[in-house]
């Protein structure tokens, strides 16, 4: 039998609500208090320093005549001088024109595969099926460019297996991999094998964040699969493709390197030259010493830096997140 | 203190007038960077001539004297015979320290347990000496960051070519290494006989000027390697495939690429070369010395690459492209010509000489057929030939300058051990490692190799290269040191004169840059990448970004060595 609970209103506190004041707490209290979080904390706060802020502030060696020989407040300082150096370097250019080539193939076509990838992984059903194409699609991410480019060459190189089997039918050599003309089309498909199921992993969490029932009741209203994935799928996955995105827009300058320097001598470097391998070869390895190469990356950083800011603004007057909000 | 040299921009780039009592102030040279506030990297000069300070020579009788006895500095003299070694140093020093020497590799790395690394070590005294091997072909280039982080252990190996891989190599030296001036100054024979039997001239280019434009700053910096003199560079042909295919020898570019052409056949993975880049300059000599010509008439300094000689030359190796005369992955530059010709798959390979001793080898050993000769000094036919020779030691091994005095003494215990010339056991050892393991005297003889001794020992690093030996001489497979000994005397005649004898020169950091990109360009030309009609731009954009000033540079240095 049922307990009948007492509906009477509990009795009333006769004393007035008691004011909360919030004391300032000293840092010392603070300390004690937040000792635990502080320590957990303090790791990456070392890794930060040493490995991120302690570096950043060597940036100023692109304002200065750097010698690793002279005491550093020797070095004199020379405003700009290495950044109009830059500037006016014939090869810096083209450079940055190849930066941007590429990042912009890496974003509008790299991008939109690791979705479709996404998407057409969602849609299989067996999960034998489903767990073998996974594997297939992001194992290559594991290979390192040495090896990527290895395969690339073994297979379709001059000396090749496809140019030989295509010799031993009379026909003509492939120079697909020793080819300018074609590096753009090379570099995707790399990019295609070795990255494309790697991107497709975060996009696959975000769709299995998306409450099925909503597909259901989709499905009973007469939407095909078409209009379920537009209506459905897209939106609910595109905070994070936004947030991808954006990131993405920050990182633009930064193409890579292994990949363009290892195929640099067979396909020139008029074509595989970006601003990471153009720091190399000229300041890391090259002549121009270590003033000029951090006047490049700073360069490369502040762009960076100047399109996250504008990605991240577009994001918000689109309605969505980004990556952080002032309030 | 660390030293830089880029405080006083015009009297830093001063010459020293080489001639007569040496290092003496010359005029400076004009500023040449392009921002007016940047002064470093703008180059150095440095006399390696006439210093009173270096080892005072004293000849250490050689054990036994040459069979071929040729004239130094072009045609070293050679043995094709093996003595009965004797010691050179009948009481080795003690040491007990522990060294860690940086060199570079080409091929795979040897362990450093093998047995030669124990019985040398005990050799010589107990110093250890570790070797940091590193790949020797990105060498030169990544040197360049251990040295300015100090991280290159107690010493480190450099060959003179690497120098260019610095953009202030100068700079480096005096803030990177162990002057050695005060300890092995004036007479050293008591203690170290082999290092003050060393050729004066092999001390004196290991001489560096803390500040270039103070003769009296200049001081010993790194231990010469050897001064090995003739030729040390040519183009190795397959005799027998030549034969074969009953071609000729070639005895001019013409005659040469006919022979490409009648030989190579892409379908069935036959072409000439693996690669043509660096050699093909003798073929159509355009500059004398570092890439520079002076014309006497228009009295003018030409950069090669403004000469006719330099479309000449890049019109030959896209030829070799466009014909398929050369193998469809040479731009690659990863392809191993030495396999590929001891296979059969190229004719041609350019090479240093010490190719045709290890190929003698292969063939003795049974592991390939055939056998290899080097071409003629080859010009377009009407022309004369000109041939580079080795005019300066190989390299240097410089010591950390953290290292302590006594530290320093114990290294040149060892380095003086290492000195000992062909005929010695210490030789023996050292070049060929112990009897019955690493190799073993053949019917003639002279030293073969064992499979092991050629891995271990027959590299062309590890120990062998600390030191350079009192004097050199051609070694090795007694046919070939005949032929090579026969070789160096029929192209004596076609020597290339050297613009800056008795100079080092480094070029400014500018001129190196611009140099580099026109070198990637001569291969884009080279390899159907860009067409030849590209030539007047790419050596326009050449000479105004740094190869214009540095012509004023290096005619500043020939007037300086020609008394102008």
């Amino acid at each position: 039998m049922a307990t009948l609970q007492s509906t009477a209103p509990p009795e009333a506190d006769p004393s007035p609500p008691r004011r909360i004041v919030r004391r300032k707490r000293t840092v010392a209290q603070r300390l004690r208090h937040d000792w635990p979080l502080l320590v957990l904390a303090l790791p990456v706060l070392a890794h930060l320093a040493v490995f991120h802020y302690w570096p950043t502030a060597w940036n100023i060696i692109a304002f200065m005549d750097y010698s690793p020989y002279r005491p550093f407040w020797e070095n004199p300082f020379v405003g700009f001088a290495w950044f109009e150096r830059l500037f006016n370097d014939p090869y810096f250019v083209p450079a940055l024109l190849n930066t941007l080539k590429f990042a912009a193939l890496n974003l509008l076509c790299m991008f939109p595969l690791s979705v479709a990838l996404a998407l057409a992984m969602n849609s299989i059903i067996s999960i034998k099926v489903r767990s073998t194409f996974q594997s297939i699609v992001y194992l290559p991410h594991f290979f390192s460019w040495v090896l990527v480019v290895t395969v690339f060459v073994q297979v379709l190189g001059a000396d090749g297996l496809i140019s030989n089997w295509l010799m031993g039918f009379g026909g003509e050599r492939l120079d697909f991999t020793a080819n300018p003309d074609t590096f753009t089309l090379l570099v995707w498909m790399q990019w295609a094998w070795k990255d494309a199921g790697w991107g497709m992993i975060i996009f696959l969490a975000a769709l299995a964040s998306i409450n099925p029932s909503l597909y259901e009741a989709a499905a009973s209203d007469g939407a095909n699969r078409w209009r379920r994935m537009w209506h459905i799928t897209l939106p609910g996955i595109r905070p994070v493709i936004i947030l991808l995105l954006i990131l993405q827009i920050g990182g633009i300058l930064s193409v890579g390197f292994e990949q363009y320097q290892l195929q640099r001598q067979a396909v020139g470097y008029q074509s595989t030259e970006v601003l990471d391998t153009y720091v190399y070869y000229q300041s890391i390895i090259g002549t121009q010493g270590e003033s000029f190469g951090t006047a490049a990356g700073l360069f490369k950083g502040v762009i960076g830096l100047i399109l996250i800011l504008v990605a991240n603004k577009i994001a918000h007057r689109l309605g969505e997140q980004g990556i952080y909000q002032k309030s | 203190m660390p030293v830089h040299s880029s405080n006083t921009p015009f009297k830093r780039r001063s010459l020293f007038k080489v001639a007569g009592l040496g290092a003496a102030g010359a005029a400076g040279l004009p500023v040449i960077a392009a921002c007016s506030d940047i002064e470093s990297g703008e180059g150095a000069v440095q006399s390696t001539e006439g210093f009173d300070f270096v080892p005072t020579y004293k000849e250490w009788p050689l054990p036994v004297q040459p069979d071929l006895v040729g004239e130094l500095p072009n045609h070293p003299s050679g043995f094709t015979s093996y003595p009965e070694p004797v010691q050179a140093v009948t009481e080795p020093p003690s040491g007990s320290g522990t060294y860690e020497l940086t060199v570079p590799v080409w091929g795979d790395t040897v362990s450093g347990d093998d047995p030669y690394f124990a019985a040398v070590t005990e050799a010589w005294g107990g110093t250890t000496v570790n070797l940091r091997q590193a790949d020797g072909v990105t060498y030169a280039d990544t040197s360049v960051q251990w040295l300015k982080a100090n991280e290159y252990g107690d010493a480190i190996l450099m060959f003179g070519w690497m120098l260019g891989s610095h953009s202030n190599f100068q700079e480096t030296v005096v803030n990177n290494f162990y002057d050695l001036t005060d300890i092995v100054q004036g007479d050293i024979a008591e203690r170290w006989p082999l290092l003050a039997g060393m050729p004066t001239s092999s001390w004196s280019q290991s001489v560096w000027s803390k500040d270039p434009a103070d003769p009296d700053s200049a001081r010993i910096f790194g231990i010469p390697g050897n001064f090995s003199g003739g030729v040390g560079n040519c183009v190795f042909v397959r005799t027998d495939y030549l034969e074969a295919a009953n071609l000729a020898m070639p005895t001019t570019v013409e005659e040469l690429l006919e022979v490409c052409r009648a030989w190579s056949d892409d379908a069935n993975g036959k072409w000439a070369f693996a690669g043509l880049d660096w050699f093909i300059g003798q073929w159509f000599p355009a500059g004398d010395s570092e890439g520079w010509k002076w014309v006497e008439d228009e009295q003018k300094m030409y950069h090669v690459s403004e000469l006719p000689e330099f479309t000449e030359r890049l019109t030959f190796r896209r030829t070799l492209w466009d014909e398929k005369l050369i193998h469809p992955d040479a731009p690659s530059g990863t392809l191993d010509a030495h396999a590929m010709q001891a296979a059969g798959s190229v004719l041609f390979t350019q090479d240093s000489l010490g190719w045709w001793n290890e190929f003698a080898r292969l063939v003795g050993t049974g592991e390939i057929e055939g056998a290899i000769a080097p071409l003629p000094a080859l010009a377009p036919a009407g022309r004369t030939p000109s041939v580079t020779m080795n005019s300066s030691v190989d390299g240097w091994t410089f010591l950390n300058k953290d290292l302590s005095r006594e530290q320093v003494e114990e290294f040149l215990d060892v380095a003086n051990w290492c000195a000992s010339p062909y005929g010695t056991t210490e030789y023996e050892l050292l070049q060929y490692g112990i009897e019955g393991e690493h190799f073993t005297l053949g019917e003639d003889g002279t030293p073969v190799m064992t499979e092991l001794g050629s891995t271990i020992v027959g590299g062309p690093m590890n120990y062998k290269a600390l030191c350079g030996q009192v004097q050199t001489f051609l070694t090795g497979d007694p046919d070939v040191v005949q032929a090579r000994f026969d070789y160096d005397a029929s192209i004596q005649q076609y020597a290339k004169k050297n613009l800056f004898e008795g100079m080092r020169i480094e070029g400014p950091a500018d001129y190196k840059a611009a140099a580099s990109t026109l070198n990637d360009q001569e291969n884009d030309i080279a390899y159907g990448r860009a067409e030849l009609s590209s030539i007047p731009d790419m050596v326009q954009t050449f000479l105004d970004n740094g190869g214009e000033a540095a012509r004023e540079y290096y005619t500043k240095a020939y007037k300086a060595v020609n008394g102008e």
